[in-house]
C-alpha cells in the first residue's frame, strides 16, 4: 500500500478514537431515554476548557520528568471526568427529567436550549478566541525515533497517547455494561423503562448513572482533545458533537460497539476527505452521510443492540 | 421519488389559489367579523392602524424624545428584520406548529431564497445581460428581474427544495427528522460558500474556474426592491418597513387560509397521531410534503426580502443558530398559533437587536461614569444565545405552549398525573372522534356540493364560487 494511504488511515483512526469517546455518550443516552442529547458536544467542549485550565494551573509542560507529567495528566483526566460527569447529571436533572413524560420533541428542544446555554457560558468565561496549549506529549514519530525504521509513515507519541486513554476506558465501559448489576439495570431500562421499574430497578437512578458515565467519557475526550489537538474554542462542541453523533448513528445508535466502529469509520472518512478531496467539503460530506444513513438505514451498520427499537 | 413531483406541482397550485382567495376574501371576512364581534374587531382594527402608522410615530414623536423613554425602540432596520423573521416564523410554524415536524434546518430555505434573489437581481452573472427591471439601466451586466417576480421565484425555489427534502424523510420519526433537516441546513450554506472556482465538465456544459455563488464573500450588490421607481432598500428608511408589512400580511393571510383548509386539518391530524390520521384517510405522504414545501416557501419570501433589502448576502449569514432563533420565536410565542409566533418573532428580534445592545451601552455609560472599564466592557448582545437558550429550556419546562398558545397544543402539552391523564385523554379522544365524524359528514356533503359547483363552473368559466366548501374540495383534488 502507498505510504500516504497508510498515513491517512493512521490519522483517521486516531481522530476516530476521540470521536468514539463522545459518540458513546450519545449512544448511551439515546439507548436509554431515546433523546438526542444535543448538549453532549458542549459537555465535551467544557471538558476541554477545564482540562486546559487544570493543565495550566498544575504547570504541566513538555520539559517535565515523564513520570511526573504522566501522574499530573492522569490527575487532570480524573478531575475533568468527575466535573463533566457531574455537569451531565445536573443537566439531566434540570433540563430532561422534568420532561420525561412530555411529548418526544420537548426534551430535544430543551437539549438544544441547554447546548446554547453551555456554549455561551464558555464564551462568557473563556472569550471568543481559540485557546491553545503547548505540546506536552512530544509530536515525534515513534517508528523512526524509537524503532529506528526507515519510513515516511509516522505514528506519534501523541497518537499512542490517544489510544492509551481511549482503549482502557472502552474496556472498562464494556465490562461495566455487560458484567455488573448496574450495567444490567441499564440494559433493562433501555429495553423497557416501565417494566424495569416494576422489577425493582430505580429507573431515575439508572438514567442518572448513564448520564454520569456519558459525561465522564466526554470529559476524558476533552482532555485528549487538548493534549492531542492542542486547541479548543467555545463553539467546538457543535461540529465535533455532530461528528460524534454521526458516528453513533453510523454504527447504529444505542449500540456501544457500533458507536466505536462508527467513530473509526467516520475518522477515516474525515481523514480521506481532508487529504484527497478538500477540507472545506468534509463537513458537507459528513452531513451527507448522516442524512443518507438516517434515511436509508436508520439502524446503522450494526443495528441496535442496547435498545431494540427501530 | 416520483411521488414528490405531482405533490410539488399541487403545492404551487394550492399556494397561489390560497393567496388570491385570501386577499379577495378580506373585505367579506372583515364585515362578517365586525357583525360577530364588533368590539374585538374594532380593537384589532385600531391595533393594525397603530402598526401601520407606527414608523411615523417613531420618527416624529419618539425619536426626538428617545432619551426620555424607559426602553429603546426599534429603528427601521430592526423593524425590517422583525418582519423578515415574522415571515420565517409563520412559515416554520406550518412545519412545526401545524404539522408537528421538527425542522432544525429552516435556515437552508432562507438561504435558498436569499441566493435566488441574489442570482436573479444582481450583476453577478456579468457575462449575460438580461434586464427586465424597468428601474435598472438597460444593458447593465447580469440578470435583473423585478422584485415582485424575484419574490415569487424565491418562494418557489424554497418550496421545491422543501418538498425535495421532505420526500426522503417521510418515513423518519420526530428526532431523526430533526437531525436530517439540521444536516440539510448545514450543507446548503457550505455549498453556497464553496462553489467558487468550480471546474466542471458534463457533455456540452463546461465550467472552468467558474464563480457560481461568490464564495465566502457572497453576492453584492443586489438590486434593492423597486416598485414604480420607488425604492425599498436599506437606505430608503421606512419604505422597506412597509414593504415588509405587505409581505407579512400576505403571509398571515396564506397561513390562516392553510390552517383552516382541509390540508390544515390534515396537518393537525398527523401531528396528533399519524397512524390514526392515516387510518382516517389522510394521505400522509402528500400532507407532509405540502407542510415542508409550503412552510419553506415563506422562508423564500424572507430570504428574498433580506437579500434585496440589505443589497448583499453571504453564506455566513445562514447559521444553525438562525434556525434555532426561529424555533425559539415559535416556542416563545406559542406553537401553532400565528399571532403567537408573530409576537415571538417581534419579541426575539427586539431583544436580540435593540434591547441587548442598548443594555450594553448603558453598562458602558455606567462603567465610564464609575471609571470601571470592566463594567463598561460588559456586552450582553454577545451572549444573546445564553438568554435565548435559557428561554428554550424554561419554556419547555414551565410553559411549553408558549405565551399565546393555540388551544389544541395546550391540551397536548400539559399533561395531568397519569390516571387523570388517561381519563381526560379518553374524554378528549371521545370529543375528537365526535368532531371528526361531524366534520367528515360535513366534508362529504361539501364535496358533493363542490362537485356540482365545479361542474357548473366548467360550464360557465370565470364564475368563481368563493365558498369554503369548494376550496376544500379543490384542495383535496
Amino acid at each position: 500500500m502507498d505510504e500516504q494511504i497508510i498515513q491517512t488511515i493512521i490519522i483517521g483512526l486516531s481522530n476516530g478514537l476521540i470521536y468514539a469517546l463522545v459518540a458513546l455518550g450519545y449512544t448511551l443516552v439515546y439507548g436509554i431515554i431515546e433523546l438526542i442529547n444535543f448538549a453532549h458536544g458542549e459537555v465535551f467542549m467544557l471538558g476541554s476548557m477545564l482540562a486546559l485550565g487544570l493543565l495550566a494551573i498544575l504547570g504541566v509542560h513538555s520539559g517535565m520528568p515523564i513520570l511526573v507529567a504522566a501522574a499530573l495528566i492522569l490527575l487532570v483526566i480524573a478531575l475533568t471526568m468527575v466535573a463533566t460527569a457531574g455537569l451531565n447529571v445536573f443537566i439531566e436533572r434540570f433540563a430532561y427529567r422534568p420532561l420525561r413524560h412530555a411529548p418526544r420533541l420537548a426534551p430535544l428542544i430543551s437539549a438544544i436550549g441547554m447546548s446554547f446555554v453551555l456554549q455561551n457560558v464558555a464564551l462568557l468565561v473563556a472569550g471568543p478566541a481559540n485557546k491553545g496549549y503547548e505540546d506536552v506529549i512530544p509530536n515525534v514519530n515513534v517508528l523512526s525515533a524509537l524503532l529506528g525504521l526507515d519510513t515516511n509513515v509516522s505514528i506519534t507519541y501523541k497518537q499512542l497517547f490517544v489510544a492509551a486513554v481511549t482503549l482502557p476506558l472502552l474496556a472498562v465501559l464494556t465490562w461495566f455494561v455487560t458484567s455488573t448489576r448496574q450495567g444490567k439495570a441499564m440494559r433493562a431500562t433501555a429495553q423497557d423503562a416501565d417494566t424495569a421499574g416494576l422489577m425493582g430497578i430505580d429507573v431515575n437512578r439508572t438514567i442518572a448513572i448513564t448520564f454520569l458515565i456519558a459525561g465522564g467519557l466526554a470529559g476524558a475526550a476533552g482532555v485528549v482533545q487538548i493534549l492531542f489537538n492542542n486547541t479548543t474554542v467555545w463553539n467546538l462542541g457543535f461540529r465535533f458533537g455532530l461528528n460524534a453523533f454521526t458516528s453513533a448513528v453510523l454504527g447504529g445508535i444505542g449500540n456501544l460497539q457500533g458507536a466505536v466502529l462508527g467513530a473509526m469509520v467516520l475518522g477515516l472518512i474525515n481523514a480521506f476527505s481532508d487529504r484527497y478531496l478538500s477540507a472545506q467539503w468534509t463537513n458537507a460530506i459528513v452531513f451527507g452521510i448522516l442524512i443518507a444513513i438516517l434515511v436509508f438505514r436508520p439502524t446503522g451498520l450494526l443495528g441496535q443492540q442496547l435498545a431494540e427499537r427501530a | 421519488m416520483s411521488a414528490a413531483r405531482p405533490a410539488g406541482g399541487g403545492a404551487l397550485g394550492v399556494w397561489l389559489r390560497g393567496i388570491v382567495r385570501g386577499l379577495a376574501e378580506i373585505p367579506d371576512e372583515y364585515a362578517a367579523a365586525f357583525r360577530r364581534a364588533p368590539r374585538r374587531t374594532a380593537l384589532v382594527t385600531l391595533l393594525l392602524a397603530l402598526v401601520v402608522v407606527y414608523p411615523f410615530i417613531y420618527r416624529y414623536v419618539f425619536l426626538p424624545r428617545q432619551s426620555a423613554l424607559p426602553l429603546p425602540l426599534p429603528d427601521d432596520t430592526v423593524m425590517v428584520f422583525m418582519l423578515i423573521f415574522a415571515a420565517l416564523a409563520i412559515g416554520l410554524n406550518i412545519v412545526i406548529g401545524f404539522a408537528g415536524l421538527l425542522d432544525l434546518g429552516y435556515v437552508a430555505f432562507y438561504a435558498l431564497g436569499a441566493y435566488t434573489a441574489a442570482f436573479l437581481a444582481s450583476p453577478h452573472w456579468h457575462g449575460v445581460s438580461l434586464v427586465l427591471n424597468p428601474d435598472v439601466l438597460p444593458g447593465s451586466p447580469g440578470i435583473h428581474l423585478p422584485f415582485w417576480i424575484v419574490l415569487w421565484l424565491a418562494a418557489i425555489v424554497a418550496a421545491t427544495f422543501g418538498a425535495l427534502l421532505g420526500a426522503p424523510t417521510l418515513r423518519l420519526r420526530g428526532d431523526y427528522l430533526a437531525i436530517v433537516t439540521l444536516g440539510f441546513g448545514e450543507i446548503v450554506p457550505i455549498i453556497f460558500k464553496n462553489l467558487i472556482n468550480v471546474d466542471f465538465a458534463l457533455g456540452p456544459i463546461k465550467l472552468v474556474n467558474a464563480n457560481l455563488t461568490g464564495g465566502p464573500l457572497g453576492i453584492n450588490p443586489i438590486d434593492p426592491p423597486t416598485i414604480l421607481g420607488i425604492r425599498f432598500g436599506a437606505i430608503s428608511g421606512f419604505n422597506a418597513v412597509y414593504l415588509g408589512m405587505v409581505i407579512v400580511l400576505m403571509s398571515i393571510v396564506i397561513a390562516r387560509n392553510l390552517e383552516r383548509s382541509r390540508m390544515g386539518r390534515a396537518w393537525m391530524a398527523i401531528r396528533e397521531d399519524e397512524i390514526a390520521a392515516e387510518m382516517m384517510g389522510v394521505n400522509t405522504v402528500r400532507t407532509k410534503l405540502l407542510a415542508f414545501g409550503l412552510g419553506a416557501s415563506f422562508a423564500g419570501f424572507g430570504g428574498a426580502l433580506q437579500a434585496s433589502y440589505q443589497g448583499a448576502t453571504t453564506s455566513d449569514f445562514f447559521q444553525f443558530s438562525t434556525s434555532i432563533l426561529v424555533v425559539i420565536m415559535i416556542i416563545l410565542g406559542g406553537m401553532g398559533n400565528i399571532w403567537g409566533v408573530l409576537l415571538g418573532a417581534i419579541t426575539v428580534v427586539y431583544v436580540d437587536k435593540t434591547l441587548l445592545p442598548w443594555i450594553g451601552q448603558r453598562f458602558g455609560d455606567i462603567g465610564r461614569a464609575l471609571d470601571s472599564p470592566e463594567l463598561a466592557r460588559i456586552n450582553p448582545a454577545q451572549f444573546n444565545f445564553l438568554i435565548l437558550g435559557l428561554v428554550l429550556v424554561f419554556m419547555m419546562r414551565f410553559r411549553p405552549e408558549g405565551l399565546i398558545p393555540s388551544t389544541q397544543r395546550r391540551v397536548e402539552l400539559h399533561e395531568a398525573p397519569p390516571d387523570q391523564a388517561i381519563a381526560s385523554a379518553a374524554v378528549i379522544a371521545d370529543q375528537a372522534a365526535l368532531a371528526t365524524v361531524a366534520e367528515q359528514t360535513a366534508a362529504d356533503a361539501a364535496t358533493e356540493q363542490a362537485l356540482e359547483a365545479e361542474a357548473a363552473e366548467a360550464e360557465a368559466p370565470g364564475q368563481e364560487t368563493p365558498s369554503q366548501e369548494s376550496r376544500e374540495a379543490e384542495d383535496q383534488s
